[in-house]
């Protein structure tokens, strides 16, 4: 297009506001493209949860045990597929900081309630032979550099080994990795049978238990089935879907997120607020030229598109640089925050969203003075100085 | 003299034609107001974390858990262990009797009101001697639970946050059912986000026998933590660390210190942008008026007075932008009650607090952005050739 | 001379409406331009000679009466169709040049092109004989600002002559400029009329530039008053 040369000149007439432009909607994306990713960190373990998965926790609160008889009574409530069970073991390496996420897991059904997670079958069956042994995630792995076979000790700020201490030798048997990108693999699973039997704190309790229905129209029934089968019983439980369990917990975390994220977004659009006030004044300073353009005979749709286009590639030059930066950030900051937030990835609905702001504002900023540019009476145009 | 009276024309100048460039000049108020704005909301976060956590401990009580447990929902103590405890050196006794409180908590569930989900909460069991501990405890309504029966007494955070725990109401956690009969306030504080009720009682309704997670004691004014160290080294029947209950939860408040850090660094970054706006609204401003600019000094004003017309200009915007964005602040988010989860993994309610001098660092704030966005387009007034004045057009 | 009719202005009104008031410039304005004209419109300031120039160059709409030109009516077309009559027709040179203040000479006088379809190279080529023509040819990657007042009028007039319209309109051309430098640019323009038969349309407020034209037609309270000069 000839007229990209034209544009092209608007837009570089005055280098310092082109700067200062550019720059306010660089930031604008920057921090857009970081809180989202944040955001959807948090939210990952609602959207990657499986349909027909049910979780059992004590009714009190999560924190507070089954006892193990559960598992075999909850097994055998209709439209129940398989059962499984988990103990947070409060595990971390050598420092209390470094946190390690350690489950003491029921070996034998883990991996098929969590179909998710893909593990090599004979590294799975040697694990299930070795007492003191220990599948890692392949995140996890990754992030202390551990290798199968390694021998690993992991400390628990719970609970103390028979032994003395609170540490248990694990070796590393085998790596397991998530059939998807945003399946979490940030963590340790190891022998319940050999947890119960080492630690001091008075046994045969488990977390909470993980079940799989035989549909997921079943979930309703079999969830009040469960809980109806231990009401009045010391230990009520309170039975729920994994996606409405992980949506609580994040919950928990709060209305401080929803506060934050909500400052920053407001902050987000008033920046383009105030960016698009300044796009679509800094056109209307060329009324003149733009009256001149009409009378040499270019058309009122030609200078529309001309002026349409400039807005839209200041937008966009901006958003993408910004959106770039914010890649890298949350590049940057997954691998400090791997722990604690393990699917902190910009990810492409992040991107598609910020496209369609960034259009977004190139239309608006775009339109207003391109359909005063349509609409300019040539005669006014130049009496305006 | 001069100056100073050409320059108060040309402010007075400047500022009488703000209006005539409207929209200009908005974008600077509003560009200025959000900085301001989002500058407070961090600050009165920060502000509330502070009162309820740094504000939670005293210098003059002894925090003992278990060695390497980190937090008290880890820790575990025996009866025999807190009796031990309780004659360590340096803790204060009344009438032979030492001032130790020790404590255990379950987590319940409650319903938050905000979402209608459920959240934890902690219901601590402790004695008179552990509410005599709190600093700043009052009961505002209702009265103390009885020993040995299943009352209990809400705080006030719990009570503004959750569903169901009015006074007189009976509330069930599992098979326990308690009835909440009096509600207190510990000065805004985290023990305000907990359900407090007799120790014993929490331990037989929860299969604790007689196990403790929390030891508090008394200090008294000359005691050492040193010696109490070595008190613990020297007798195998212990392995708890000590601290001082304000040390404990300055360590608790970290976490929720990351999230205020966090504020500030988007709240510096969109500053950044938010600036970009408001240089380029006071470039433009300057551009639009060269003519004017370059007329005055044709008739005899000096530089220095184009110079201070602008910065006032952009000060005087960026002061109602700051102004605006107070009040926005104040609105919005003073007292604002919500809750987290804390590093104990339960739910802690703290309120935003807008305090006076946090008013200030916003007009300060305010203030910076308009020198800084004032200050180089101001230079550049007072650079605008003289012969503008004689040029037409553009 | 020739004897075809350019422009046809039959009984031309225009009004101006504001609120309540309305003011009336002219209303039953008549004139014809032949080709090969060079007429200058001199008048009272306000008399409304920048009025009918628009309205010529169809950038303003006459209130009544009919406008034609070289056998068409163009005072009932349309903003796009009239754009295209102007990039094919007219060129513009006016007070204060108009230039674009972020384009260099040559690319000043290459807008009129773009709505060509002309190569880039025949561009290139139209524009240097055009600033040959105006005498700028060494100037061609001068911005605006760096050129002087009778420069810059005559890359207007490069631009303005550069797509070979039949008519140019000049909006008191010389206003801007010193009697040397006025001097010149008229020369230019009666060279443009003479040995490339331009048509030129000038307003002026200088009895000193209308000299150079052929004809000088007097705009007074609605009225022509023509004074033919002897050639
Ligand atoms: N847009 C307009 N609205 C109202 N009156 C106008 C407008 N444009 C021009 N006029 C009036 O029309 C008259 C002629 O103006 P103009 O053609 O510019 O005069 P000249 O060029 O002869 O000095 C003047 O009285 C002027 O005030
Ligand atoms: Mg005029």
């Amino acid at each position: 297009m000839k007229d990209l040369y034209l544009v092209y000149k608007n837009l570089t007439r005055k280098k310092l506001r082109l700067f200062l432009t550019s720059f306010a909607i660089f930031i604008a994306f920057l921090i857009f493209g970081a809180v989202t990713a944040l955001q959807g960190a948090l939210n990952a373990g609602v959207e990657m949860s499986a349909d027909n998965r049910l979780v059992v926790m004590n009714k009190i609160n999560f924190t507070q045990p089954l006892p193990y008889a559960y598992v075999n009574k909850v097994g055998n409530v209709d439209g129940v597929d398989k059962v499984t069970h988990a103990n947070w073991f409060g595990g971390y390496y050598q420092e209390p900081a470094q946190q390690v996420i350690t489950l003491a897991v029921d070996s034998a059904h883990y991996f098929d309630v969590y179909s998710e997670l893909a593990v090599d079958p004979a590294a799975l069956a040697q694990w299930q032979a070795n007492q003191s042994g220990a599948l890692i995630g392949e995140r996890l792995a990754n992030l202390y550099g551990w290798k199968v076979g390694d021998r690993i000790p992991i400390a628990s700020n719970i609970f103390s080994h028979g032994d003395g201490g609170h540490t248990w030798n694990l070796t590393i048997d085998g790596i397991f990795s998530g059939r998807e990108s945003q399946t979490d693999t940030g963590y340790l699973v190891f022998h319940y049978q050999y947890f119960n039997e080492t630690h001091t704190y008075g046994g045969d309790s488990v977390g909470w238990l993980i079940l799989t229905t035989e549909d997921p129209s079943l979930n309703d029934a079999v969830a009040k089935a469960i809980d109806a089968n231990f009401a009045n019983s010391a230990a009520e439980t309170e039975t729920s879907t994994e996606k409405a369990f992980n949506k609580a917990f994040i919950e928990q975390i709060g209305n401080i997120g929803l506060i934050i994220s909500s400052v920053v977004f407001t902050a987000f659009f008033i920046i383009l607020v105030v960016v698009g006030n300044t796009m679509v004044l800094a056109i209307r300073e060329r009324t003149g030229e733009i009256a001149v353009l009409k009378t040499l005979g270019f058309s009122s749709l030609r200078i529309f598109t001309m002026v349409l286009v400039e807005s839209f590639l200041l937008a966009f030059v901006g958003g993408l640089l910004g959106l770039t930066a914010a890649y890298i950030t949350v590049e940057v900051l997954s691998g400090v925050f791997a722990n604690f937030l393990p699917n902190l990835v910009l990810d492409q609905d992040i991107v598609i969203q910020a496209l369609g702001y960034m259009l977004l504002l190139g239309l608006v900023t775009g339109m207003i003075p391109a359909v005063r540019a349509l609409r300019l009476n040539i005669v006014s145009g130049f009496s305006r100085d | 003299m001069r100056v100073l009276s050409q320059s108060l024309a040309v402010i007075v100048m400047n500022v009488r034609s703000l209006p005539s460039r409207l929209w200009m000049s908005l974008a600077m108020v509003i560009a200025s107001a959000v900085v301001v704005a989002i500058l407070l909301a961090f600050l009165a976060m920060a502000k509330g974390f502070e009162a309820t956590l740094e504000g939670a401990g005293s210098e003059d009580v002894a925090f003992f858990l278990r060695a390497g447990s980190g937090a008290e929902l880890n820790s575990n103590l025996s009866q025999e262990q807190v009796n031990i405890l309780a004659n360590a050196p340096g803790i204060v006794a009344e009438q032979g009797k030492p001032i130790v409180s020790a404590e255990l908590y379950v987590i319940v569930d409650g319903v938050k009101k905000s979402s209608q989900t459920e959240a934890n909460i902690p219901l601590r069991g402790l004695n008179a001697n552990g509410i005599a501990l709190r600093k700043g405890f009052e009961l505002v309504d209702g009265r103390m639970f009885r020993p040995g029966t299943d009352e209990l007494i809400v705080g006030q955070g719990v009570l503004n946050e959750f569903d169901g725990f009015e006074l007189g109401q009976t509330v069930r956690f599992g098979q326990n059912a308690w009835k909440v009969v009096g509600v207190f306030s510990t000065g805004g504080n985290v023990f305000e986000s907990e359900l407090w009720a007799d120790i014993k009682v929490l331990q037989s309704l929860y299969n604790r026998g007689s196990t403790y997670q929390s030891l508090r004691a008394k200090l008294a004014p000359d005691a050492s933590l040193e010696t109490i160290e070595t008190f613990i080294a020297n007798d195998p029947r212990l392995n708890q660390d000590v601290q001082t209950e304000s040390s404990y939860f300055a360590e608790q408040g970290k976490n929720l210190q990351y999230m205020a850090i966090f504020g500030r660094v988007i709240s510096a970054v969109m500053a950044l942008g938010a600036l970009a706006g408001a240089l380029n609204t006071m470039y433009t401003s300057v551009a639009e008026r060269a003519r004017e600019i370059a007329t005055l000094r044709a008739i005899g004003f000096s530089h220095v007075s184009a110079f201070v017309g602008t910065l006032v200009e952009a000060l005087v915007l960026s002061t109602i932008g700051g102004i605006l964005g107070c009040v926005a602040a104040f609105v919005l988010f003073d007292g604002l009650n919500v809750s987290t989860l804390g590093s104990s993994f339960t739910q802690v309610v703290f309120r935003f607090q807008l305090t006076p001098d946090l008013f200030l660092q916003g007009v300060i704030m305010a203030l910076i952005i308009g020198f800084i966005s004032g200050f180089f387009p101001a230079w550049r007034a007072a650079r605008v050739p003289v012969v503008t004045a004689f040029q037409s057009g553009r | 001379m020739s004897d075809e009719i350019l422009f046809d202005l039959k009984n031309l009104a225009k009004r101006f409406v504001k609120g309540k008031e309305s003011i009336s410039i002219f209303e039953y304005l008549s004139m014809t331009l032949k080709k090969g004209d060079f007429v200058a419109i001199m008048g009272p300031s306000g008399s409304g000679k920048t009025t009918l120039l628009n309205m010529l160059g169809g950038v303003d709409q006459p209130t009544g009466g009919e406008i034609w030109f070289d056998g068409s009516r163009i005072d009932n077309l349309r903003e796009g169709a009239l754009a295209q009559w102007r990039a094919n027709n007219i060129g513009f040179i006016f007070q204060f040049y108009n230039l674009m203040p972020m384009l260099n000479a040559h690319r000043n006088v290459e807008l009129p092109l773009l709505l060509t379809n002309l190569s880039r190279k025949q561009r290139d080529q139209q524009v240097q004989t055009a600033l040959k023509l105006v005498g700028l040819e060494d100037r061609a990657k001068h911005m605006p600002s760096e050129m002087s007042g009778g420069q810059q009028q005559r890359v207007a007039i490069a631009r303005a002559m550069v797509s070979d319209p039949k008519l140019l309109l000049c909006d008191e051309p010389t206003g801007d400029l010193d009697r040397q430098t006025a001097d010149e640019i008229l020369e230019m323009l009666q060279l443009l009329n003479r040995d490339f038969g331009k048509t030129i349309m000038m307003v002026t407020h200088d009895p000193a530039a209308a000299k150079y034209a052929t004809r000088t037609l007097h705009l007074d309270k609605g009225q022509f008053a023509e004074k033919e000069l002897a050639a």
